[in-house]
């Protein structure tokens, strides 16, 4: 809103100027001064925040020293204002950006970089090259390189006018001079002999075009000084830096926030983390032991010391059903692994058989077994092609679908009632092979690399994007490690029991930035996985809870696996309480099925 | 561990064998005038086809390593027909001598126009572009001996090039492209040094040519 006695309304600045204190006008009220009522304010850092905005900037320049710090972070006054007027410049309120340089008295460029900007979009080539040297870089290579750029660009407008020789011209008197680049001068001087030469031969397009002017002015604003020439959007990068850290620092954050308002911080409440149960699932008959969500967030599958396993399908209200019942097993199933593409799991009793099974139909469609040994873990390779399993003679073995033994991983590289996971990547295969140690197995090199902890480990998990590693230990912690690179520890998680049996944590949430463990207190635990803290425990199951999966399709959506054979899902605290103990109304949709071959 | 040089008394050596080395190291370099006067000590008989053919060669030769590239490459057409048009990498290089000896002589224009006339259509074979990136790059500037690859520049370079000629039209003629004093050098030495490595830390030292004959 510019009005012609020249006065300036930037709203919502207000706080930062007055030393922090918060603003709480409603944007309606827009605060309109001009210059002519000033009220020869001090430094503006101990002024009540109902001043009147647009006066109290308007201030002219010759009283202050270019060191004027705003707020109390040390930010100096003068680049302030030239961040704010290139961010008006960029929004193309030119008008008003150049009124504020001329009320705060603070030029957004000086002038030889104003003339420089110009002549390089009028193509005054060498105008620009003798600015350029007048503009006060005192580094000689940046002004070579930023030499070479422009003059590349006037060799590519010579070219594109079919101006050959004069092109030429420039190479040899003008480019080459520089001595540096020679690579790219040897290229240009390719270009001279054909057009054909400027074209990708493959998709036809023009190779060397120049480029657009205010492209090349891009270029050369990422070569200077950033105090010569102010980064485009500045101000929008520090607001956007702003916005990430608030994300990171909120505790709850599990929910795409579609709104996000610059006028408040980010703060998500308790309300985004399941912490309700909303399901009992007690189809099991015996102790629950392990459960995952597949990748798609549509099934559940969960595994008993009952020998069978149970295929869930997850309806669109996110209401739990019983899909298939996979009878088969003779032992107690004791992991699960679901298909990369969701269609089959496979599920391995102790110390006995890994079956395959169809997911839509619940039919067994393959054992995998060893002879005499039994098998005690199980996984899919990335791409669906073969399993691999972990043996009681501490091998890995992998077959192919149809049960042909492909590779035999021979030596102590799992021990029993292992983990057993490959990388989504394909490139490692990660086991426990000793109490303290987890093996990394790099597929093609076969070489090992090794996390060594001090307490004995009891099953660990990864992370989606293949970084991380959660150990859980036996002195009741979980350990975060980075396996991208250099092995390190990263964090540390505390406050779940565990004594005698397996204890499984999952990460979770949005972007997995939560980590969640069963307990032997029968308590399900969360962490912000970030900070370390613990946010959540949520009360409920009446045995230990062995197993959590969060739902990777939908954040607020968390399944537990208790002693007390049943299933909990968990979801967020509603208004009204729409809680489903009845174990019967679970399964109403759900189809009793009983497959696999039974022997 | 060299061999006990009474080893070599026991090898009958034929005269004319080495004879005809010497004559065909001497044809292979175009030395015409001691062609004549070798043949006139030794009673050597060499086909007159051969001089003729042996004359022919030193003029393109010489015309090469001049830097006078096109009287070569007509030469050369008349004496090796398609020789050049099988092989092309040697055709490039000898237009580039030409398009040097444009730039030695200041003449950039001429050469552009040469380079966008004669050398543009090797910039469609992969293998060639490298080259002729090479040979353009000369014309970036002003002072071509500064530049990067001054070496074109200079004799060496225009001697190679000659020497990839003189090869290619002898295999033309189907004979033999090293002379038989040069192919047994190059087999002394690698037998020597062959022998050598099987020895491993029990040789004295690496094989060196110039050594045995001082010996």
């Amino acid at each position: 809103m510019l009005h012609k006695d020249l006065s300036v309304i930037i709203y919502g600045l207000n706080a930062h100027f007055m030393g922090g204190v918060e603003d709480n006008e409603p944007p309606s009220k827009r605060v309109k001064a001009s210059s002519r009522e000033l009220k020869g304010v001090s430094n503006g850092l101990k002024e009540p925040a109902t001043y009147s905005f647009g006066a109290s900037m308007a201030r002219p320049l010759a009283a202050q020293g270019d060191n004027e710090i705003i707020g109390s972070k040390g930010i100096k006054k003068v680049e302030f204002v030239r961040i704010i007027a290139e961010a008006l410049y960029s929004l193309g309120y030119s008008k008003t950006g150049a009124c504020l340089e001329e009320e705060s008295g603070i030029p957004f460029h000086s002038p030889t970089v104003s003339i420089f900007i110009q002549q390089i979009l009028d193509g005054n080539w060498d105008g620009s090259i003798a600015s350029l040297h007048k503009i006060g870089i005192r580094d000689e290579s940046i002004i070579k390189s930023a030499s070479f750029i422009i003059l590349q660009q006037k060799f590519f407008e010579l070219l594109d006018r079919e101006k050959l020789m004069e092109a030429l011209k420039t190479l040899r008197t003008e480019i080459s001079p520089l001595s540096i680049n020679s690579n790219r001068v040897r290229e240009l001087s390719f270009f001279i002999l054909s057009p054909e030469f400027r074209i990708n031969g493959v998709s036809g397009q023009q190779l060397v075009k120049p480029k657009a002017r205010s492209e090349l002015l891009e270029e050369l604003q990422k070569l200077f000084p950033p105090t010569l020439m102010i980064p485009d959007r500045r101000l929008l990068q520090l607001v956007e830096q702003a916005l990430d850290l608030q994300r990171e620092a909120c505790l709850f954050h599990n929910s795409d926030v579609g709104e996000t308002s610059l006028f408040t911080d980010h703060h998500c409440g308790r309300d985004q983390i399941p912490s309700q149960t909303v399901q009992i699932l007690q189809d099991h008959q015996d102790e629950v032991w392990y459960l995952q969500f597949s990748q798609n967030g549509k099934y559940l599958a969960s595994s008993s010391s009952d020998n069978s396993a149970i295929i869930w399908e997850v309806g669109l209200d996110c209401e739990v059903s019983l899909k298939h019942r996979l009878i088969g097993h003779q032992k107690p199933v004791s992991s699960i692994s679901w298909s990369p593409d969701d269609d089959q799991i496979l599920t391995c009793g102790m110390e006995e058989v890994v079956r395959r099974w169809d997911v839509t139909s619940g039919e067994c469609l393959h054992v995998y077994e060893k002879g005499l040994l039994g098998l005690i873990s199980c996984s899919w390779s990335p791409d669906g092609k073969y399993v691999f399993s972990g043996l009681t003679d501490k091998s890995i073995i992998m077959w192919d679908l149809d049960g042909k033994e492909m590779e035999c991983i021979k030596g102590q590289k799992t021990i029993r009632n292992s983990d057993l996971q490959i990388t989504t990547d394909g490139k490692l295969i990660i086991t426990i092979c000793k109490e303290t140690m987890i093996l990394l197995i790099d597929r093609e090199s076969r070489s090992e690399r090794c996390i060594e902890e001090e307490q004995m480990i009891v099953s660990f998990t990864l992370s989606r994007d293949n970084k991380y590693l959660l150990v859980s230990l036996v002195n009741e912690e979980l350990h975060l490690w980075s396996i991208e690179g250099h092995i390190r520890l990263v964090a540390k998680y505390k406050g779940h029991k565990r004594s005698r049996f397996i204890v499984r944590a999952c990460f979770g949430g949005l972007e997995q930035a939560f980590i969640a463990s069963g307990s032997e207190d029968s308590q399900v635990y969360i962490w912000h996985r970030g900070s370390g803290e613990l946010i959540e425990t949520l009360e409920g199951h009446s045995g230990a809870v062995n197993c959590i999966s969060w739902n990777p399709a939908n954040p607020h959506m968390l399944a537990s696996a208790s002693d007390d054979r049943t299933i909990r899902i968990w979801g967020l605290k509603q208004l009204h309480s729409k809680q489903k103990d009845n174990g019967k109304s679970a399964s109403n949709n759900g189809i009793h099925y009983c497959n696999g071959a039974s022997i | 561990m060299d061999a006990d040089p009474r080893q070599y008394e026991h090898i009958k050596i034929n005269g004319k064998d080495s004879h005809n080395i010497i004559l065909s190291y001497l044809i292979h370099g175009c030395f015409k005038d001691t062609v004549e006067s070798l043949v006139a000590s030794t009673g050597l008989k060499v086909p007159a086809a051969q001089l003729e053919d042996m004359e022919k060669r030193k003029r393109i030769l010489h015309f090469a390593i001049n830097g006078n590239a096109l009287d070569a490459i007509q030469l050369t057409e008349q004496l090796s027909p398609d020789l050049l048009e099988n092989n092309k990498g040697l055709l490039l290089d000898l237009l580039s001598l030409h398009f040097i000896e444009l730039i030695s002589s200041k003449k950039c224009t001429e050469a552009l126009e040469f380079a966008q006339v004669k050398l543009t259509p090797f910039g469609k074979v992969q293998k060639y572009v490298e080259k002729l990136e090479d040979f353009m790059a000369l014309l970036a500037y002003e002072e071509p001996e500064k530049s990067p690859m001054f070496h074109l520049l200079s004799l060496e370079y225009r001697q190679h090039v000659a020497d990839d000629l003189n090869k290619a039209i002898l295999a033309h003629a189907c004979t033999p492209s090293y002379s038989g004093l040069e192919r047994i050098i190059q087999q002394a030495t690698v037998v020597r040094q062959c022998l050598t490595e099987e020895l491993g830390k029990d040789a004295l030292s690496p094989f060196s040519f110039k050594d045995f004959l001082k010996s």
